[in-house]
């Protein structure tokens, strides 16, 4: 009960939901770097919304499955070839031992989810199993799939029948070009509101230095009255931070727990899962709203998903 | 006598609380503990960070709750986790800068171990990686600073020292401070009750040992 990787691609990685609760010992979130699409991808094989599947990043990556079961694949994926064949995203496709799956580099956007209707095995740490590769934690051993790679299968696929395609209004349009809408950060109070307007101001672009643990936002350099490091304090996935430099740099899923770079800003939990399809050269202009708004804009986006996709968090 | 009111900043789902002392920090942590509706406590050195669900809570809500819990006393006295004794060695090959650092000590290189087993620390807090620790002393000592040059790996284990200020690595990583030894000990371990060695709080001695006895150092004998 496995499949095989016959090409790995740049970093493919298993990821589901991300570490809860463990920040306080040094522990960060990993996980699917874009939420929406893993939930979207495990919701046409019957899984739930955080269920570990493989995530793709950016490069071309071709799988070989050893037994029948159904996939899901949502993301950046410029194509889908089943044998050679073209498929859509979207929709549950059944395969059987010996299909080979072939996803292209990213088009637009930059990972893409793999999901099977078989219970990934995958290294449970703590209270997850997603992949932090900076530790080495999770995962298939804690690091990036390679090719010739075996991954198991702890339970067979149901033999249930589904045939299940996201309905059109709820598929992510992914682009070059994504808003994300902010809140001020704590160290964006008076006397320093300011840095806040300025960093809605004008586009950024992100830049080549950029990974699971951030992205450098190249633009406009900002300002602030005072340039002194703070002492380390928490910072989330989505927390905007000010180097030295002025250039923004925004923290993704596997970003440390503590800083000492003033918190100018949080991405709202609404767009975050925006921050997995962000690559070097993607345009982003960052709006800023208040933290009664993005809440008002969470749950709006919760009700529009859990018909379809049934009970779901982000992160 | 009136404490200075907390600093209390609100993102969309999380609050940042900045308050006057460590001892604050400690007791906003614990006070928040008991509460399951904050799904990250985060201690930082002057502040505390919470998060929560926004779909169960709005910021108002969230931010009243914390105020409230805030001017809580906790009813059960406070234990402090128990002191530990962390086996250092500071074998060459463990202590690249020793020389830098006994330079701005003042201190001859062969006496910087005396110097440094006869200081305590206390854990500030955790953070940067998992179980990574960072460490502060009472006792007054010249500013070391950082490498000018970060090193692309530090070992895990390795214990950084800018001045009062001391940090342990918990897995190899890239690192700035400058390096005066190195644990066997295993600061993060997901496969034990608790992965992580240390605790924000407690209080830490460091013990001298061999080379001898770092390279045959039992894994798994402080768990």
């Amino acid at each position: 009960m496995s499949m095989r990787v016959l090409k790995a691609g740049l970093q493919t990685t298993l990821q589901g939901v991300p570490f809860a609760g463990h920040r306080k010992i040094g522990m960060p979130a990993a996980g699917a770097a874009d939420c929406l699409s893993l939930a979207l991808a495990n919701s046409l094989v019957g899984k739930p919304s955080g269920a570990v599947a493989i995530e793709i990043t950016l490069t071309e990556a071709v799988f070989e499955i050893q037994e029948p079961c159904s996939i899901g694949v949502v993301g950046g994926a410029e194509f889908l070839r089943i044998n050679d064949v073209v498929h859509p995203q979207h929709q549950t496709i059944d395969l059987l031992a010996g299909d080979k799956i072939h996803l292209g580099p990213s088009h637009q956007g930059t990972r893409t989810y793999l999901a099977v209707s078989a219970a990934i095995h995958a290294d449970q740490v703590l209270d997850g199993q997603s992949t932090y590769l900076t530790a080495g934690l999770g995962g298939h051993h804690g690091r990036a799939l390679q090719t010739e790679d075996i991954i198991a299968f702890t339970q067979a696929p149901s033999n249930q029948r589904r045939n299940r395609s996201t309905p059109l209004h709820l598929r992510p349009h992914y682009s070059e070009d994504y808003m994300l809408r902010v809140t001020p950060g704590p160290e964006a109070d008076s006397p320093d509101a300011a840095v806040v307007e300025a960093l809605c101001r004008s586009p950024y672009v992100i830049g080549a230095r950029m990974n699971r643990m951030g992205l450098a936002l190249e633009g406009d350099s900002l300002e602030r009255e005072t340039f002194s490091n703070m002492p380390s304090a928490a910072v989330f996935p989505g927390t905007i931070q000010l180097p030295e430099s002025g250039q923004p740099y925004l923290l993704g899923p596997d970003a440390q727990t503590t800083g000492g770079y003033p918190r100018i800003a949080q991405v709202i939990r609404a767009d975050r899962h925006l921050i997995g399809q962000l690559s070097s050269g993607s345009k982003i202009r960052l709006v800023r709203v208040t933290a009664e708004r993005a809440t008002e804009i969470y749950r709006e986006k919760l009700s529009l998903l859990t018909p379809w996709l049934g009970q779901i968090n982000f992160w | 006598m009136a404490a200075p009111e907390p600093m209390i900043h609100i993102c969309d789902d999380w609050i940042s609380i900045s308050l006057a002392s460590r001892e604050a920090v400690f007791a906003a942590a614990r006070n928040f503990s008991s509460d399951k509706c904050w799904t990250e406590i985060v201690p930082g050195i002057d502040s505390v960070a919470i998060q929560f669900n926004p779909a169960l809570l709005s910021p108002d809500e969230a931010s009243h709750l914390a105020i409230r819990q805030l001017g809580t006393e906790v009813s059960e006295t406070y234990c402090p986790p128990p002191a530990i004794v962390i086996p250092i060695c500071y074998d060459a090959e463990f202590s690249p800068d020793r020389d830098l650092i006994a330079q701005k000590l003042a201190l001859k290189s062969t006496n910087l171990s005396t110097w440094h087993t006869s200081k305590t620390h206390r854990v500030a807090m955790l953070g940067f990686m998992p179980g990574f620790a960072y460490l502060e002393s009472p006792e007054e000592c010249p500013a070391i600073g950082r490498l000018e040059n970060p090193r692309q790996l530090v070992s895990a284990g390795s214990i950084g020292i800018i001045g009062n200020q001391s940090c342990i690595y918990s897995f190899d990583s890239p690192g700035g401070w400058p390096i005066i030894g190195r644990t066997p000990l295993r600061l993060f371990d997901p496969s034990r009750d608790r992965p992580a060695l240390l605790t924000a709080g407690q209080t830490i001695c460091f013990e001298s040992i061999t080379r001898q006895a770092f390279d045959q150092w039992p894994q798994g004998a402080m768990e």
